[in-house]
């Protein structure tokens, strides 16, 4: 089935990098169909990478984006060798006689699930695993400088399961590199990792790119897009739209909504208050500085910013300290034994009220004690020191499973929340288990309030990442809880599930009193929290609202932490509070007028 | 309901023992506790196992096996085979002892029948004691090496690293899955006759846990095989045992003269037990 190559005539890319004769990856009429699909995944592709560029490939969820970096290294074709028809060169070279190992050399690839790419027990056994395969004397050596390469020397001995995601990533990437690709793949590096690790890896990735690696990234962030990528491949319907130098590719704000790619909120913001970047006279930000230079004239009369809008966050204090308290962390010291031997500290003597109509943000580098102290929250674990009171009750005096009606944990993995094998039936498990008189008709109107009635009968496992998340959602609003405790509930979504997620969390206000997140999604902090806790080594750093915390520069560089870019650039105007979103800036702006 | 009785608390050492249980098997599995043997060559160490595996299966004589049994305690020791091998290993040996008394009790102290069944406790103690020192000085790298070495399928000395890789992350995995049903599952009921009820509710929460778990580990391996592929290992398999890769893997082993001495020091020593066996009175 020859489909016609209808993609629109690509365009040249950055200006970074000028034509060369051979680019890296030219791809030309390519479609391609998986076995047993019934329609095509890639439909007419024609794609010209050059050498030395950073390419972003966005685009919505099976838009054919995976698919098409797979055929890079040859996994498409060779490995999915479903029916392919057109070409696809690699330095010039055709992929179609060439193995998967011949082309790895070439090719890097990262996945997007890279902790499953990790196979042996130890970092450096694992950087050299593909050298050590593909029979290269030197692999020692290569090892070794792709673990310099990305600073991770000190990781050589550790064992992979040890790892943190950031570092199984670079690890992922490490064993990429030892094999010295000349183009380098990785699908979605941002997922699930805090923003600051995100920059750090970006500007990793930024630093092969000026080595002379041609580097393509899935990516949903559209502001790591705009800050590190020099040209931008649009993906919709199995058909590369246009790949435009990155400037140019944000300002075409209508095509990217259509992909389901929100455009960086600087973008927005320029759009919404500057005339000429509106009318397309002037180039769009990429940056929150550029955006707050853009923007800093109109702004100019104002030293003392604008007055909050209706849009404003009420900050969490307004709930005021009358309301009933919920859970209780008094000077709790916690921790976990380590094989290495001694007993290490996570928490150390923290306290902490969490009290009704309350929306609690956690947030802190990874490591911070975020996902320790949702465990005692939930009478998991119990701490070596103090005490946590939950709806009154010692976690000491009851048992967890006691404590599951009064608090609902959600793992940050869903697919550990399915233990039957339908979404109705884990729905159902709880309120069943308990013997609950109503909970036919309960399990029936929580499906329905989270619109997973058609999906009711299939297995967790096999839903979408957003599904996935409203399922579990689902599970934790049948079981009726006073507390609910999430762990990192928007990560590896993108943005369109992640904003469906954010508004079910506020929609599940009225049914469950107080709500903890730990979370490294300060989007979701903007938007959603009305009280933000940062835990730093195991003690509260801060204990303020979401405008408070994002104009505490100290507290943000202390904890890692990046606030989303509009708050960025109202801090930057010197605007007070500091706006939580685009609407809310353009509203404060358009209201001074 | 089973609420506990007021003031009765939970000492958290539920959940305490269990990460010990984890922790100590990852230092079984990893040798993190050093040991005479983990400084060895893989295939020595290897070696040293058979040997000290076979030995006890030559003989009737229980002088003698009672000296290879000492010998393979001295030896496990040495290799710091850690409390947990080792509490497990002597509670089945108790257990065994209890059971030869009560047998004694039984048969109207008929001793012949008793050394009969010492006879072969001693030998599968030796040998347990031996497997352990050998594969709690192996890491998952090294047996992986000794694997490839001795001609193994590169395939199995594979499966044997990616097992080591993947273990910690199921048993939390496990873990997770296990507290999911303990917190949303049925409360627990009476205990029953001997905490009966209690048992059963253990053991089915630990059935039904592998059915996610199982799943959970399908979806993953589908990125795995696409690595394997990409980094080359389907590649390197095909090529067979006599391939590149493998002697560049195996040239960093290195067969040393203290590995000689270890192992013709544990044949003598081995000798030297059957000798004494052959001098010492019955």
């Amino acid at each position: 089935m020859p489909t016609p190559p209808t993609a629109a005539p690509t365009a040249a890319p950055g200006p970074a990098c000028a034509p060369g004769p051979v680019p890296a990856i030219e791809v030309t009429g390519l479609t391609f169909r998986y076995p047993g699909a019934t329609s095509d995944t890639l439909r007419g592709v024609d794609l010209r990478i050059e050498a030395g560029d950073f390419v972003a490939v966005v685009g919505g969820n099976g838009s054919g984006k995976t698919t098409l970096c797979k055929t890079f290294n040859g996994l498409v074709p060779h490995f999915w060798n479903g029916d392919l028809t057109g070409r696809v060169r690699v330095h010039g070279r055709s992929t179609r006689k060439r193995s998967v190992a011949d082309l790895a050399g070439e090719v890097g690839y990262v996945f997007q699930d890279f902790g499953n790419q990790l196979v042996r027990p130890t970092v450096r056994d694992d950087v050299a695993f593909a050298p050590l395969n593909l029979g290269l004397e030197d692999w020692a050596e290569r090892a070794d400088e792709a673990l310099a390469a990305l600073g991770i020397e000190d990781l050589a001995d550790a064992y992979t399961w040890q790892l943190s995601g950031g570092q199984q990533h670079l690890t992922a990437l490490a064993g990429s590199l030892a094999l010295r690709p000349r183009v380098l793949v990785v699908d979605e590096p941002a997922a699930e990792v805090d923003p600051a690790r995100a920059a750090a890896i970006y500007e990793r990735l930024t630093r092969l790119n000026r080595e002379g690696v041609t580097v393509v990234v899935i990516e949903h962030h559209a502001d790591l897009v705009a800050r590190y990528a020099r040209s931008v491949v649009l993906m919709a319907g199995g058909r590369v739209r246009w790949h435009l130098p990155v400037q140019e590719a944000l300002a075409r704000t209508a095509d990217l909504e259509e992909a389901d790619i929100p455009v960086p909120q600087v973008v927005a913001l320029a759009r919404a208050l500057d005339p000429a970047v509106a009318a397309g006279r002037a180039p769009v930000p990429l940056t929150a500085e550029a955006c707050t230079d853009l923007l800093a004239p109109r702004f100019a009369g104002h030293p003392a910013g604008l007055a909050a809008g209706p849009g404003g966050l009420e900050p969490g204090a307004a709930v005021g300290p009358t309301t009933e308290v919920v859970a209780r962390a008094h000077d709790v010291t916690a921790g976990y034994l380590s094989v290495s031997g001694p007993r290490s500290t996570v928490l150390d003597g923290l306290s902490l009220t969490l009290r009704d109509r309350e929306r609690v943000a956690l947030v802190g580098s990874n490591g911070a004690g975020k996902s320790t102290l949702l465990a005692l929250l939930a009478g998991l674990t119990l701490p070596q020191a103090g005490t946590v009171e939950v709806g009154g009750r010692d976690t000491r005096s009851v048992s967890a499973a006691e404590l599951a009606g009064t608090v609902c944990y959600l793992v940050q993995r869903p697919e550990e929340m399915f233990l039957q094998d339908s979404v109705r039936a884990d729905v159902a498990m709880f309120p069943r288990g308990r013997g609950l008189p109503d909970t036919d008709e309960l399990v029936e109107g929580v499906l329905d309030r989270m619109q997973l009635t058609e999906v009711a009968d299939r297995d967790g496992r096999l839903l979408s990442g957003g599904q996935q998340r409203r399922a579990t959602l689902a599970i934790a609003l049948a079981m009726r809880p006073r507390l609910l405790l999430l762990d990192e509930p928007t990560s590896s979504l993108d943005l369109r599930s992640r904003d469906d997620v954010i508004g079910l969390l506020a929609d599940l206000a009225e049914y469950i009193r107080c709500t903890v997140v730990a979370t490294h999604d300060m989007h979701l902090v903007a938007e959603w929290a009305t009280r933000v806790v940062v835990l730093d080594q195991g003690r509260v750093l801060a204990d303020t609202d979401p405008a408070t915390l994002f104009a505490s520069p100290g507290v943000l560089r202390r904890a890692r932490l990046v606030p989303p870019q509009v708050a960025q650039v109202g801090a930057g105007l010197g605007l007070d509070p500091v706006p939580l979103s685009v609407e809310e800036l353009v509203e404060r702006a358009e209201g001074e007028r | 309901m089973s609420a506990p009785a007021a003031g009765r608390s939970r000492s958290g050492l539920d959940r305490a023992s269990v990460e010990w249980v984890k922790l100590e098997l990852m230092r079984v599995a990893y040798a993190t506790r050093g040991g005479f043997l983990s400084r060895r060559d893989p295939r020595a160490v290897i070696a040293w196992y058979v040997v000290g595996a076979i030995a006890p299966w030559f003989t009737y004589d229980l002088t003698v096996l009672a000296i290879l049994f000492g010998l393979a305690v001295v030896g496990a020791l040495a290799a710091r085979i850690g409390p947990l091998l080792l509490g497990l290993f002597v509670l089945g040996l108790l257990g065994e002892l209890v059971y030869l008394l009560i047998l004694v009790l039984v048969l109207g102290h008929d001793w012949s029948t008793v050394l009969d069944l010492v006879m072969p406790t001693l030998k599968l103690g030796t040998v347990s004691l031996v497997s352990m020192a050998a594969f709690v000085s192996l890491d998952p790298e090294k047996i992986s090496d000794a694997l490839l070495a001795l001609r193994a399928p590169a395939m199995i000395g594979f499966a044997v690293s990616y097992g080591y890789r993947m273990i910690p992350v199921l048993i939390d995995e496990y873990q997770t899955v296990v507290d999911g049903h303990r917190l949303r599952g049925a409360p627990p009921g009476p205990v029953g006759f001997l905490g009966r009820r209690a048992v059963v509710r253990v053991c089915w929460i630990a059935v039904q846990a592998f059915y996610p778990l199982v799943l959970n580990t399908a979806k993953r391996t589908r990125t795995t095989v696409e690595a394997l592929e990409t980094r080359g290992f389907t590649a390197a398999t095909a090529a067979g045992s006599g391939g590149l890769a493998r002697s560049l893997r195996l040239a960093r082993l290195r067969f040393t003269a203290a590995d000689g001495v270890l192992l013709a020091g544990t044949v003598l020593a081995v000798a030297g037990a059957f000798a004494a066996g052959a001098v010492l009175p019955k």
